[in-house]
Order: structure tokens, then C-alpha cells, then sequence
């Protein structure tokens, strides 16, 4: 076995606790550790694979983020220096990015033609988080997250003239 | 159904003996009714109720994989 790097503690207790809960809702998905401690996240990466792979995703994602959430608090209880934990299932957090900011930049084109704001549908943080990076540099059109709770989502406005 | 909620919640719980869930059948759905010491009863609902919610999100995935339906009592 590979030596436990100085975090190793909260991967190992993110990784078991995922497969705990998973084998406890009976799903069929194995996980393994892809990062002991991401700069990016802050945390643990755990990628997830397996016959219940699109049952664990659910949609739009919700059923992961749930579990996500679930495992960030359990492990945030014990390594308060742990931001999060993140799972992947079979390379979606990448296929979901890449698919948000074609959609983001498609409805920023319309914004910045029409002058009128355009509010998407309610999404996670980490899908709201996307659309707001993604545009942050948009010469004419800023984003703004409305609403609260589960009915969160981002509005895309015209920029302000100066 | 009952372990996947006594597990998370005595994961979350600062006292995880106090713990307890009860499943019934009533009307052809499960019920599960979660117990915990009052200093947890916060923490196992969530800011906004986001515990709570995610944990009916993952039963609800466990009672698809078990061909049923089934519902989360906080007590």
C-alpha cells in the first residue's frame, strides 16, 4: 500500500464513507480515490464507477450533489480544514461543464443582442459556479445568482455601459 | 432503507448513540422515522433543510433499487 500522504486522513474517510452509503442504498458503484487532497477543490477527489452509474447521477445531477453534500458534512465534521469533497461518476462533472458553458455562452450571445436579462433554471452551486466563471470576462454581459435554497439560479443581464 | 439513514445521521449526530430508526409499513410505502438527541435534531435537517432533503434524495434511490417507495420522518 502507498504511504498516506499528511491529509490522507479526511480521503480515507471521505472514500469510506461514500462506499458505506452506497452499499447501504444498495447501489451498485465502486469508488476510488483520484486525489488525496485537490488545490482546486479544496479536498478530496473520489471518482465513482459502476452498473448504477446513471441512477447515481439522477437529474441534473441532484443525486450525486445530494450525496456529495452528505459526505462533505460528515468529513467537515471531523477535518475542518477539508473545503470539500468531490465526486465524479465516469467523467460527468467534466461532460456537465462543458455542456453548461456552450449553453452559458449561447444565451450570453443573446442577452448582449436583445439587451434583456435572461434568467436560467434553478441550479446547484457547482453548476452556478460554472456559468459564473465562464462569464466572467464577457465584455457585455454580467451574471448574478437570485433566489434562495434549491431555487437558486443565475440571471445573465446586459453590462452596464460606463 | 433504515441502516442507509441510521448510518448518515450517526455520522452527522455529535451524540450518535441517541440514534434510533424505526421502519413501518403503512399503506403500501415505507416509513422511516428518525430520532436524535435534541442538541442533533439541527444537524441532521441542515442548514435550510439541505440534510434532510439530501437524505431523502439517497432514499429515494434506495427504495427505486428496492422496487418501493419510501418517505422520511424527522421526529
Amino acid at each position: 500500500m502507498e504511504k498516506a500522504p499528511p491529509d490522507g486522513d479526511a480521503a480515507t474517510l471521505a472514500l469510506e464513507t461514500v462506499t458505506k452509503i452506497l452499499a447501504a442504498a444498495n447501489v451498485n458503484v465502486s469508488g476510488t480515490l483520484r486525489a488525496s487532497h485537490d488545490s482546486e477543490a479544496d479536498g478530496p477527489v473520489i471518482d465513482l464507477t459502476g452498473e448504477d452509474s446513471g441512477l447515481l447521477i439522477g437529474r441534473r445531477g441532484q443525486t450525486l450533489q445530494a450525496l456529495q453534500f452528505l459526505v462533505t458534512s460528515i468529513v467537515r465534521t471531523h477535518h475542518s480544514d477539508v473545503s470539500r469533497v468531490v465526486l465524479d461518476v465516469e467523467g460527468y462533472r467534466n461532460r456537465r461543464e462543458v455542456a453548461l458553458r456552450d449553453m452559458a455562452n449561447k444565451v450570453a450571445e443573446r442577452v448582449a443582442q436583445t439587451g434583456r436579462s435572461i434568467t436560467l433554471e434553478p441550479m446547484s452551486p457547482a453548476d452556478r459556479r460554472v456559468i459564473h466563471t465562464s462569464l466572467s470576462s464577457h465584455p457585455s454581459v454580467t451574471t448574478e445568482s437570485i433566489g434562495v435554497g434549491e431555487n437558486r439560479k443565475v440571471t445573465i443581464m446586459p453590462r452596464r455601459k460606463k | 432503507m433504515k441502516e442507509l439513514i441510521e448510518y448518515i445521521a450517526r455520522s452527522i449526530a455529535s451524540n450518535p448513540g441517541a440514534v434510533k430508526v424505526t421502519q413501518t409499513e403503512e399503506g403500501g410505502q415505507i416509513v422511516l422515522r428518525l430520532e436524535v438527541a435534541p442538541e442533533d435534531k439541527g444537524k441532521v435537517i441542515g442548514r435550510q433543510g439541505r440534510v434532510a432533503q439530501a437524505m431523502r434524495v439517497l432514499l429515494r434511490v434506495a427504495a427505486v433499487k428496492d422496487g418501493t417507495r419510501a418517505i422520511l420522518e424527522i421526529m
